[in-house]
């Protein structure tokens, strides 16, 4: 009864009702998938994220045409093939059909030479050379992303300079500022590890390689063109995420890519007030030292309050640090014990923490080469915060150089240049600008 | 029916039904040159680093409930624990897993006494307890936090003495599997019954062979690779190191050359366990065994020229698109195979056996893996879910959906061969929906979340991915849950299990044609196969069968052709 059955479908109401019921589940179904390309991508914000979701489209029909297709023999098979109770005989005997066996070979060869062919195409488009990029005011401007132990800096080569000739570079820390349909070409360099920059909403990603610092690292480049999303209101901002484990606080190094609706709005809101604090320095040290904390990478590791991007937990919280500085290290001042825990940090690890903090001093370590000038006035910000400070803030204007010079042997400017010379001090933290900032700190220390 | 000669090879001891004679405890304690003791060691290892790193599987998802780092200590605390889940699972629960089924079965599937080379055999097996323990030591200095890869200058100039050791640890455990490896290789291709050709040998002994070949290739690159990563890390060269000359990529290139075939040293044995579980269990020939066999080769060769797809986001973009067409290349034979499985299953007789039930999850989940597999490769795309939660799905569809499910498989079949006793059905048909289930729901949600933008290896994450990882979380619990469904059930059955009898799934291939468990010689005589090792289905067959009950366990034979 049953072998004269077994090496065929058996047409019975069940074997219809479940291949009609699936017919009608796979149809359903891939139409079913398609609806979601848009709900499981972030938003669409580059011209690259609009060719790889529609590439992705793609993929998911053949790949759901492919997962019904064998689900579905899979159903069928243990629906109509399975052994009742107690049938003890055996299938068909059936070694194989030569036919079948060449057609399932050359099918799924065919769908990967057109997957390869499209997946091609969007590639070669996606990284076309473009001519004009990073346009800002007409000409091109080179923006830097470097990757440091756990936060990202973005600094803009500008085409403007400064009265005495030096060129003007912008630090915007975590944040990279474009505006709709300029093309951003980036380039990368890491300090230390191997870090990766993905903008999930512009679907872009590259490395950052170590290279030889002492000859400029080993740059990587990633293109982006943001495009407009409809109903979203510019200045509108997407995540920048770090996919390659790099330590401690790789869950913590992020950013933000900040897209302004035209280059009117990028120049307005952006641009020009950025090189107009930098023409400007305020001379109190308590504002400038306020703008100078946030260039370098504190952030990756500490929060404090009034920054809302300051996201670390690896080190201590700065909130209120002027109302515990002086009982830190007995026999330090207050300001004696902010300015080492600057430059110096590994002289002071306050208990619960680990011994993480780069040194920042310029004999230290020349990635950051902070100078004395820049101590001064993060040193005179940070005696500001706290309820009731430690620091003599009256005198700050000699306290803290005194400090610096106790510490360090280090003279500091405090009329930071007075009002021509060195006015675009505060940015020279990128490794580009290395050099310049040492000899400038040593013209400081031979005054 | 026709008198057929039945090649039996002489007659066997008679073993009492009631009584199963297994060896003492106390050998399998011992260094001991017997494969099955061997097999068995390497399977009670395995399973035991497979509890260990299942656990820390869970404290990973326990962390990863909330946004925020809450259950571990330190960010760092949490890289370790999923740098070690990743290595144990690997190296120390399924490479060694499938050591351990390789041992026990493919000599006796040849007909052979021992394998080629005893005590490389159980050298290579004592190098694993101690390759472990190296490991887990990392725990008292800094346990390795670089993740599974060791990508430097991270494992190098930015890690504790953990790496150092895990370095080792790893070391000789590529040692013990090229050692294992050389063995298979001999054994199969010299020491098959005069009667089996290759095209007459079971498939499980194809994939074996496939597995061996690679790990024989690859293995001495891991080995490469990690004696320059113990010499920057020791001796202060710099082969990694960009200041003094080093190139980071170098580690990933030779790393990924044996890490990338590593993916099917861990998938061709449970390809070829599919192969056997799938006809047996549905009591049909294999469709297209020549296809099967050969498409394993394919896999084999292919496999060694797709590494670089790992490093999409770094490589040299000029170089990125040739490694995106060989990466779609394998989904070819890849899905020969597929197919192939479920023309075996086409037409036959399926018993919803645990182990068949867990060879038909394998088939259902692998294809998601295998059509996420070729997403990946399409390079465009790859590039936005590099790094992410979406490649932390995709391998865990093809090494847990995969690899995991086939192990379950061979598990529940070949367990009465090796103990002379039955699994429970009931607890494997329970532990099968909650493994089944449990895997889905844990998985499947990754890949959205991946996509949505979370990168893998995160301890803190957007709070807008809380809902998804919660849910993913509370799965995974269930799927932690069901291995003790199958560890109670191993215990229950080792002791209570019901008698097995030599061939209770009334199978062709060899290893069934001896006593459970086989006698230290494996068989009284030289055993001569049957002609065709998946010929169901025909007279000559059941006749085949029928003697083997009767020569073995007295049973009367069933009524002449089936019913």
């Amino acid at each position: 009864m049953e072998n004269n059955t077994n090496n065929r479908l058996s047409i019975t109401p069940t074997t219809i009702v479940v291949a009609a019921v699936y017919l009608l589940v796979s149809v359903v179904g891939i139409n079913w998938f398609t609806t979601f390309v848009p709900v499981v991508f972030p938003p669409q914000a580059s011209a690259e994220a609009r060719s790889v979701d529609e590439l992705f489209h793609v993929l998911l029909i053949i790949g759901g045409i492919i997962f019904f297709l064998i689900q579905g023999m899979l159903l069928i098979s243990v629906v109509a093939f399975r052994a009742r109770r107690g049938d003890q005989s055996e299938g068909s005997s059936s070694h194989g059909n030569m036919i079948l066996e060449v057609v399932w070979t050359i099918i799924p060869a065919l769908v990967v030479i057109f997957l390869s062919v499209i997946s091609f195409n969007v590639w070669s488009q996606n990284t076309e050379p473009k001519i004009s990029v990073n346009l800002v005011d007409g000409t091109p401007v080179s923006i830097n992303v470097t990757g440091a132990r756990y936060a990202w800096t973005h600094t803009y080569e500008t085409n403007r300079t400064t009265p005495e000739g030096a060129p003007i570079v912008i630090n915007s820390g975590n944040r990279l500022h474009t505006y709709i349909g300029q093309n951003v070409d980036l380039t990368l360099r890491t300090t230390d590890v191997i870090h990766s920059y993905w903008v999930p909403a512009m679907r872009v990603k590259q490395d950052l390689l170590p290279g030889d610092l002492t000859r400029g690292g080993r740059p990587t480049e990633l293109r982006f063109t943001p495009i407009r999303i409809e109903g979203e209101t510019y200045p509108a901002a997407y995540p920048i995420v770090c996919a390659e484990l790099c330590g401690d606080g790789h869950g913590l190094m992020t950013g933000a890519v900040v897209v302004y609706e035209d280059e009117t709005q990028f120049l307005e809101q952006f641009y020009e007030p950025a090189i107009h604090a930098i023409l400007n320095p305020p001379a109190d040290p308590v504002l400038r030292g306020e703008l100078v904390i946030q260039e370098y990478i504190c952030n990756s590791c500490h929060i404090l309050e009034p920054f809302d991007d300051w996201v670390g937990r690896t080190g201590p919280a700065l909130d209120g640090v002027a109302d515990r500085a002086a009982d830190r290290v007995p026999g330090q001042s207050a300001e004696e014990y902010l300015v080492t825990s600057v430059w110096n940090a590994s002289a002071f690890v306050v208990p619960g923490y680990s011994d993480q903090m780069a040194n920042f001093g310029p004999a230290e370590m020349d990635n950051y080469n902070m100078s004395p000038e820049e101590l001064y006035s993060i040193v005179a910000y940070l005696c500001t915060v706290g309820e009731q400070s430690d620091c003599d803030n009256e005198n700050s204007t000699t306290v803290i150089p005194a400090a610096i010079k106790t510490v360090f042997g280090f003279d500091v400017d405090i009329t930071f240049g007075m009002d021509q010379d060195e006015s675009a001090d505060g940015e020279t933290d990128s490794e580009d600008d290395g050099e310049m900032s040492a000899s400038e700190t040593s013209e400081a220390a031979s005054e | 029916m026709a008198t057929i000669a039945v090649p039996l090879g002489g007659q066997q001891e008679r073993q009492a039904i009631e009584a199963v004679r297994r060896p003492a405890l106390s050998e399998y304690l011992r260094w001991s040159v017997d494969h099955k003791i061997i097999g068995v060691q390497y399977g009670v290892t395995a399973l035991l680093f497979f509890l260990i790193g299942g656990a820390m599987a869970m404290a990973i998802r326990l962390e990863l409930l909330t946004p925020n780092l809450d259950v571990m200590v330190s960010g760092a605390a949490y890289n370790s624990m999923f740098t070690m889940h990743g290595t144990i699972m690997i190296f120390l629960f399924i490479i060694p897993m499938w050591a351990a089924y390789g041992n026990y079965v493919v000599p006796l599937q040849l007909g052979a006494k021992d394998m080629a080379f005893p005590w490389l055999n159980a050298f290579a097996y004592w190098l694993i307890p101690p390759a472990g323990v190296v490991m887990l030591l990392g725990y008292f200095v800094s346990p390795a936090e670089a993740g599974w890869t060791s990508y430097p200058p991270l494992s190098t100039l930015f890690s504790g003495d953990g790496q150092t050791l895990w370095a080792l640890g790893a070391h000789l455990l590529g040692l013990s599997s090229i050692f294992g490896s050389i063995n298979f290789i001999v054994t199969i291709l010299n020491m098959r019954p005069p009667e089996m050709t290759l095209w007459r040998m079971p498939l499980l002994c194809w994939a074996v062979l496939a597995t061996s070949i690679i790990a024989v290739m690859a293995t001495p690159f891991l080995a490469g690779a990690l004696t320059l990563l113990l010499l920057d890390r020791m001796t202060g060269t710099t082969f990694f190191d960009a200041s003094g000359g080093g190139d980071v990529l170098l580690w990933q290139n030779i790393f990924w050359f044996y890490s990338h075939p590593a993916v099917y040293i861990m998938v061709l044995p449970g390809m070829g366990v599919l192969s056997e579980v799938l006809s047996i269990h549905s009591r049909k020939p294999v469709f297209g065994y020549r296809m099967v066999g050969l498409s394993s080769m394919a896999i084999a060769i292919v496999g060694f020229t797709v590494w670089a797809h790992h490093m999409f986001t770094s490589l040299q973009p000029e170089l990125r698109i040739p490694f995106m067409i060989t990466s779609m290349i394998i989904a070819v034979p890849t899905g020969i195979k597929m197919f192939s499985w479920l023309g075996t299953i086409w037409g036959g007789k399926i018993h919803f056996t645990s182990a068949m039930l867990f060879a038909l999850g394998f088939m259902s989940m692998f294809v998601i893996g295998g059509i996420t597999g070729v997403m990946l490769a399409a390079l465009p795309f790859d590039i936005h879910v590099h790094d992410t939660y979406f490649v932390v799905s995709h391998f865990h569809f093809v090494l847990f959906g995969g690899s995991v499910f086939a192990i379950y498989a061979a598990l529940y079949h070949w367990f009465p061969k090796v103990t002379g006793r039955m699994m429970n059905e009931r607890l494997g048909v329970i532990h099968f929906l909650f493994t089944y289930f449990g895997f889905l729901i844990t998985f499947f949600p990754m890949h959205i979340v991946g996509m949505l933008g979370m990168p893998r290896r995160v301890a803190v994450f957007d709070p807008a991915f809380t809902d998804m990882n919660r849910l993913i979380s509370f799965a995974a619990f269930v799927l932690g849950f069901s291995t003790f469904i199958v560890f109670y059930n191993i215990i229950h059955s080792y002791f209570r299990g019901q008698i097995a009898g030599a061939n209770p799934w009334r199978a062709l291939t060899l290893e069934w044609a001896t006593t459970s468990p086989p006698p230290v010689t494996n068989f009284e005589d030289d055993p001569i196969p049957y002609e065709d090792p998946y010929g169901y289905g025909t007279e000559a067959a059941s006749a085949y069968l029928d003697a083997v009950d009767q020569a073995f366990d007295g049973r009367r034979p069933a009524s002449p052709g089936g019913h």
